[in-house]
Protein backbone atom coordinates (compact mmCIF):
# COMPACT_ATOMS: atom_id res chain seq x y z
CA UNK A 1 0.00 0.00 0.00
CA UNK A 2 1.26 3.60 -0.87
CA UNK A 3 2.03 6.28 1.93
CA UNK A 4 1.02 8.48 0.14
CA UNK A 5 -2.91 9.09 1.46
CA UNK A 6 -3.97 12.05 1.38
CA UNK A 7 -7.16 13.13 3.03
CA UNK A 8 -9.88 14.72 0.66
CA UNK A 9 -12.78 16.10 2.40
CA UNK A 10 -15.97 15.41 0.64
CA UNK A 11 -17.03 19.08 -1.68
CA UNK A 12 -20.94 19.23 -2.60
CA UNK A 13 -20.83 20.45 -6.37
CA UNK A 14 -22.37 23.45 -5.16
CA UNK A 15 -19.94 24.56 -2.56
CA UNK A 16 -20.28 27.91 -4.69
CA UNK A 17 -23.91 28.79 -3.99
CA UNK A 18 -23.38 28.18 -0.17
CA UNK A 19 -21.80 30.77 2.48
CA UNK A 20 -19.16 31.44 3.01
CA UNK A 21 -18.39 31.21 -0.55
CA UNK A 22 -21.64 33.10 -1.70
CA UNK A 23 -20.05 36.41 -1.55
CA UNK A 24 -16.96 35.10 -3.47
CA UNK A 25 -19.10 33.88 -6.14
CA UNK A 26 -21.10 37.11 -6.54
CA UNK A 27 -18.20 39.11 -6.51
CA UNK A 28 -17.21 37.08 -9.12
CA UNK A 29 -20.39 37.46 -11.17
CA UNK A 30 -19.87 40.98 -11.72
CA UNK A 31 -17.29 40.46 -14.17
CA UNK A 32 -20.22 38.82 -16.40
CA UNK A 33 -22.14 42.22 -15.75
CA UNK A 34 -18.99 44.60 -16.71
CA UNK A 35 -18.77 42.44 -19.85
CA UNK A 36 -22.32 42.27 -20.45
CA UNK A 37 -22.19 46.17 -20.63
CA UNK A 38 -19.35 45.88 -23.32
CA UNK A 39 -21.75 43.52 -25.51
CA UNK A 40 -24.06 46.49 -25.17
CA UNK A 41 -21.77 48.91 -26.03
CA UNK A 42 -20.48 46.39 -28.76
CA UNK A 43 -24.15 45.80 -30.37
CA UNK A 44 -23.92 49.86 -30.80
CA UNK A 45 -20.84 49.59 -32.83
CA UNK A 46 -22.21 46.84 -35.09
CA UNK A 47 -25.81 48.79 -35.74
CA UNK A 48 -23.51 52.44 -36.58
CA UNK A 49 -21.39 50.13 -39.01
CA UNK A 50 -24.06 49.21 -41.04
CA UNK A 51 -25.71 52.91 -41.10
CA UNK A 52 -28.16 55.47 -40.06
CA UNK A 53 -31.28 53.52 -40.06
CA UNK A 54 -30.11 49.96 -37.87
CA UNK A 55 -28.45 52.72 -35.33
CA UNK A 56 -31.50 54.40 -34.66
CA UNK A 57 -33.48 50.93 -34.48
CA UNK A 58 -30.60 50.45 -31.88
CA UNK A 59 -31.42 53.65 -30.51
CA UNK A 60 -35.02 53.06 -30.40
CA UNK A 61 -34.23 50.32 -27.75
CA UNK A 62 -31.99 51.97 -25.71
CA UNK A 63 -35.12 54.65 -25.00
CA UNK A 64 -37.37 51.15 -24.59
CA UNK A 65 -38.18 51.06 -20.68
CA UNK A 66 -36.42 47.23 -20.69
CA UNK A 67 -33.01 48.89 -21.42
CA UNK A 68 -33.63 51.35 -18.84
CA UNK A 69 -34.38 48.38 -16.33
CA UNK A 70 -31.38 46.85 -17.81
CA UNK A 71 -29.21 49.17 -17.79
CA UNK A 72 -30.14 49.79 -13.82
CA UNK A 73 -29.45 46.69 -12.89
CA UNK A 74 -25.97 46.64 -14.76
CA UNK A 75 -25.87 49.92 -12.39
CA UNK A 76 -26.06 48.03 -9.75
CA UNK A 77 -23.66 45.34 -10.60
CA UNK A 78 -21.11 47.54 -11.52
CA UNK A 79 -21.65 49.64 -8.03
CA UNK A 80 -20.50 46.50 -6.35
CA UNK A 81 -17.63 45.83 -8.53
CA UNK A 82 -16.69 49.51 -7.53
CA UNK A 83 -16.86 48.52 -3.91
CA UNK A 84 -15.49 44.82 -4.02
CA UNK A 85 -12.65 45.72 -6.14
CA UNK A 86 -11.35 48.44 -3.92
CA UNK A 87 -11.73 45.76 -1.14
CA UNK A 88 -10.13 43.57 -2.75
CA UNK A 89 -6.81 45.76 -4.49
CA UNK A 90 -5.29 46.61 -0.67
CA UNK A 91 -4.95 42.97 -0.40
CA UNK A 92 -3.21 42.41 -3.84
CA UNK A 93 -0.74 45.15 -3.34
CA UNK A 94 2.41 45.35 -0.38
CA UNK A 95 1.79 47.01 2.84
CA UNK A 96 1.93 50.83 2.51
CA UNK A 97 3.70 53.03 4.68
CA UNK A 98 3.31 56.68 4.59
CA UNK A 99 5.41 58.79 6.85
CA UNK A 100 6.65 55.84 9.24
CA UNK A 101 2.94 54.79 9.50
CA UNK A 102 1.23 51.68 8.39
CA UNK A 103 -2.23 52.61 6.06
CA UNK A 104 -5.38 50.46 7.59
CA UNK A 105 -6.57 48.88 4.18
CA UNK A 106 -9.96 50.04 5.16
CA UNK A 107 -8.71 53.36 4.57
CA UNK A 108 -7.61 52.41 1.03
CA UNK A 109 -10.87 51.01 0.41
CA UNK A 110 -12.56 54.20 1.18
CA UNK A 111 -10.20 56.37 -0.46
CA UNK A 112 -10.62 53.66 -3.29
CA UNK A 113 -14.55 54.54 -3.26
CA UNK A 114 -13.98 57.76 -3.16
CA UNK A 115 -11.55 58.01 -6.05
CA UNK A 116 -14.25 56.18 -8.41
CA UNK A 117 -16.63 58.62 -7.04
CA UNK A 118 -15.31 61.87 -7.95
CA UNK A 119 -14.02 59.94 -11.33
CA UNK A 120 -17.66 59.18 -12.56
CA UNK A 121 -18.73 62.54 -11.50
CA UNK A 122 -16.15 64.44 -13.35
CA UNK A 123 -17.53 62.40 -16.39
CA UNK A 124 -20.58 62.89 -16.46
CA UNK A 125 -20.15 66.63 -15.68
CA UNK A 126 -17.72 67.00 -18.51
CA UNK A 127 -20.16 65.51 -20.71
CA UNK A 128 -23.13 67.16 -19.69
CA UNK A 129 -21.23 70.38 -20.04
CA UNK A 130 -20.48 69.31 -23.77
CA UNK A 131 -24.00 68.88 -24.60
CA UNK A 132 -24.78 72.45 -22.91
CA UNK A 133 -22.12 73.72 -25.04
CA UNK A 134 -23.62 72.58 -29.07
CA UNK B 1 23.76 15.19 -12.63
CA UNK B 2 21.90 18.23 -12.38
CA UNK B 3 20.43 19.77 -15.36
CA UNK B 4 19.50 23.41 -15.59
CA UNK B 5 16.04 24.02 -17.60
CA UNK B 6 14.44 27.03 -18.28
CA UNK B 7 11.30 27.27 -15.98
CA UNK B 8 8.16 27.07 -18.90
CA UNK B 9 7.50 30.50 -18.91
CA UNK B 10 3.30 31.99 -18.29
CA UNK B 11 0.91 33.26 -20.49
CA UNK B 12 -1.19 34.06 -17.04
CA UNK B 13 0.19 37.29 -16.24
CA UNK B 14 -0.71 39.00 -19.66
CA UNK B 15 -4.59 37.92 -18.59
CA UNK B 16 -3.94 39.00 -15.30
CA UNK B 17 -2.49 42.80 -17.03
CA UNK B 18 -5.64 42.86 -18.83
CA UNK B 19 -8.29 41.41 -16.18
CA UNK B 20 -6.60 44.16 -13.52
CA UNK B 21 -6.87 47.59 -16.61
CA UNK B 22 -10.11 46.02 -17.36
CA UNK B 23 -11.14 46.34 -13.81
CA UNK B 24 -9.68 49.61 -12.69
CA UNK B 25 -11.12 51.07 -15.85
CA UNK B 26 -14.43 49.57 -14.80
CA UNK B 27 -14.51 50.54 -11.49
CA UNK B 28 -13.33 54.08 -11.83
CA UNK B 29 -15.81 54.96 -14.86
CA UNK B 30 -17.85 52.49 -15.52
CA UNK B 31 -20.52 53.72 -13.23
CA UNK B 32 -20.74 57.15 -15.31
CA UNK B 33 -20.64 55.01 -18.61
CA UNK B 34 -23.65 53.19 -18.01
CA UNK B 35 -25.65 56.61 -16.51
CA UNK B 36 -24.81 58.21 -20.10
CA UNK B 37 -24.81 55.28 -22.72
CA UNK B 38 -28.08 53.63 -20.78
CA UNK B 39 -29.52 55.94 -19.31
CA UNK B 40 -29.19 60.15 -19.64
CA UNK B 41 -28.11 60.03 -23.48
CA UNK B 42 -31.54 57.44 -24.92
CA UNK B 43 -33.99 59.84 -22.75
CA UNK B 44 -32.31 62.88 -23.20
CA UNK B 45 -32.37 63.77 -19.60
CA UNK B 46 -29.80 66.24 -19.11
CA UNK B 47 -28.47 66.56 -22.11
CA UNK B 48 -29.75 67.56 -25.77
CA UNK B 49 -32.29 64.65 -27.91
CA UNK B 50 -30.13 64.75 -30.59
CA UNK B 51 -26.63 64.29 -28.51
CA UNK B 52 -26.32 60.48 -29.07
CA UNK B 53 -27.40 60.25 -32.77
CA UNK B 54 -25.87 58.61 -36.03
CA UNK B 55 -24.01 61.65 -37.01
CA UNK B 56 -22.89 62.35 -33.35
CA UNK B 57 -21.34 59.06 -32.47
CA UNK B 58 -20.07 58.60 -35.86
CA UNK B 59 -17.89 61.69 -35.79
CA UNK B 60 -17.10 60.14 -32.20
CA UNK B 61 -15.37 57.03 -33.46
CA UNK B 62 -14.15 59.20 -36.72
CA UNK B 63 -11.90 60.58 -34.49
CA UNK B 64 -8.80 58.56 -33.19
CA UNK B 65 -8.72 59.30 -29.76
CA UNK B 66 -12.46 58.44 -30.18
CA UNK B 67 -11.43 55.20 -31.47
CA UNK B 68 -8.88 54.14 -28.62
CA UNK B 69 -11.85 55.18 -26.03
CA UNK B 70 -14.33 52.99 -27.66
CA UNK B 71 -11.34 49.86 -28.38
CA UNK B 72 -10.08 50.44 -24.46
CA UNK B 73 -13.88 50.13 -23.09
CA UNK B 74 -15.09 47.49 -25.12
CA UNK B 75 -12.07 44.94 -25.15
CA UNK B 76 -11.04 45.68 -21.38
CA UNK B 77 -14.46 45.22 -20.07
CA UNK B 78 -14.71 42.06 -21.92
CA UNK B 79 -11.20 40.89 -20.91
CA UNK B 80 -11.90 41.72 -17.32
CA UNK B 81 -15.28 39.41 -17.79
CA UNK B 82 -13.25 36.69 -19.27
CA UNK B 83 -10.39 35.88 -16.72
CA UNK B 84 -13.02 36.40 -13.61
CA UNK B 85 -15.45 33.84 -15.61
CA UNK B 86 -12.51 31.66 -16.23
CA UNK B 87 -11.21 31.48 -12.78
CA UNK B 88 -14.67 31.03 -11.09
CA UNK B 89 -15.65 28.32 -13.42
CA UNK B 90 -12.41 26.29 -13.19
CA UNK B 91 -12.98 26.93 -9.74
CA UNK B 92 -16.95 25.15 -10.13
CA UNK B 93 -14.75 22.23 -12.02
CA UNK B 94 -17.52 23.18 -14.72
CA UNK B 95 -15.42 21.65 -17.32
CA UNK B 96 -12.18 20.42 -19.40
CA UNK B 97 -9.80 23.61 -18.99
CA UNK B 98 -9.00 24.11 -22.89
CA UNK B 99 -12.33 24.20 -23.41
CA UNK B 100 -13.02 26.93 -20.24
CA UNK B 101 -9.87 28.69 -21.81
CA UNK B 102 -11.72 29.34 -25.27
CA UNK B 103 -15.29 29.88 -24.00
CA UNK B 104 -13.50 32.77 -22.08
CA UNK B 105 -10.20 34.11 -23.65
CA UNK B 106 -11.31 32.86 -26.72
CA UNK B 107 -14.76 34.68 -26.80
CA UNK B 108 -12.72 37.87 -25.78
CA UNK B 109 -9.84 37.79 -27.95
CA UNK B 110 -12.74 37.24 -31.05
CA UNK B 111 -14.60 39.99 -29.90
CA UNK B 112 -11.22 42.65 -29.67
CA UNK B 113 -10.95 41.56 -33.00
CA UNK B 114 -14.76 41.98 -34.59
CA UNK B 115 -14.46 45.78 -32.40
CA UNK B 116 -11.09 46.67 -33.79
CA UNK B 117 -12.10 45.62 -36.93
CA UNK B 118 -15.29 47.96 -36.88
CA UNK B 119 -13.74 50.66 -36.20
CA UNK B 120 -11.42 50.84 -38.88
CA UNK B 121 -14.33 49.87 -41.03
CA UNK B 122 -16.62 53.14 -40.32
CA UNK B 123 -13.25 55.00 -41.50
CA UNK B 124 -11.57 58.24 -40.10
Amino acid sequence: MSEHRPFHRAQPRDWWAHKPYLGYTLRELTGLGVALYGGILLAGLVCLSRGAEAFDSYRRFLASPLSLLIHLLLLAVMLWHVVTWFQTMPKTMPKLILGGRHVPQQRLTVLGVLLAFVCSAVLIAAVVAVGGLS
Amino acid sequence: MITHTQPKRSMAPIFWLLFGAGGMLSALFGPALIILTGIMIPHGWGLPAGFGDFTHVLAFVHNPIGKLVVLAVISLFFWHGAERMFLTLKDMRAGDLSLLRLATYGVAALLTLVTLALLLAVGF
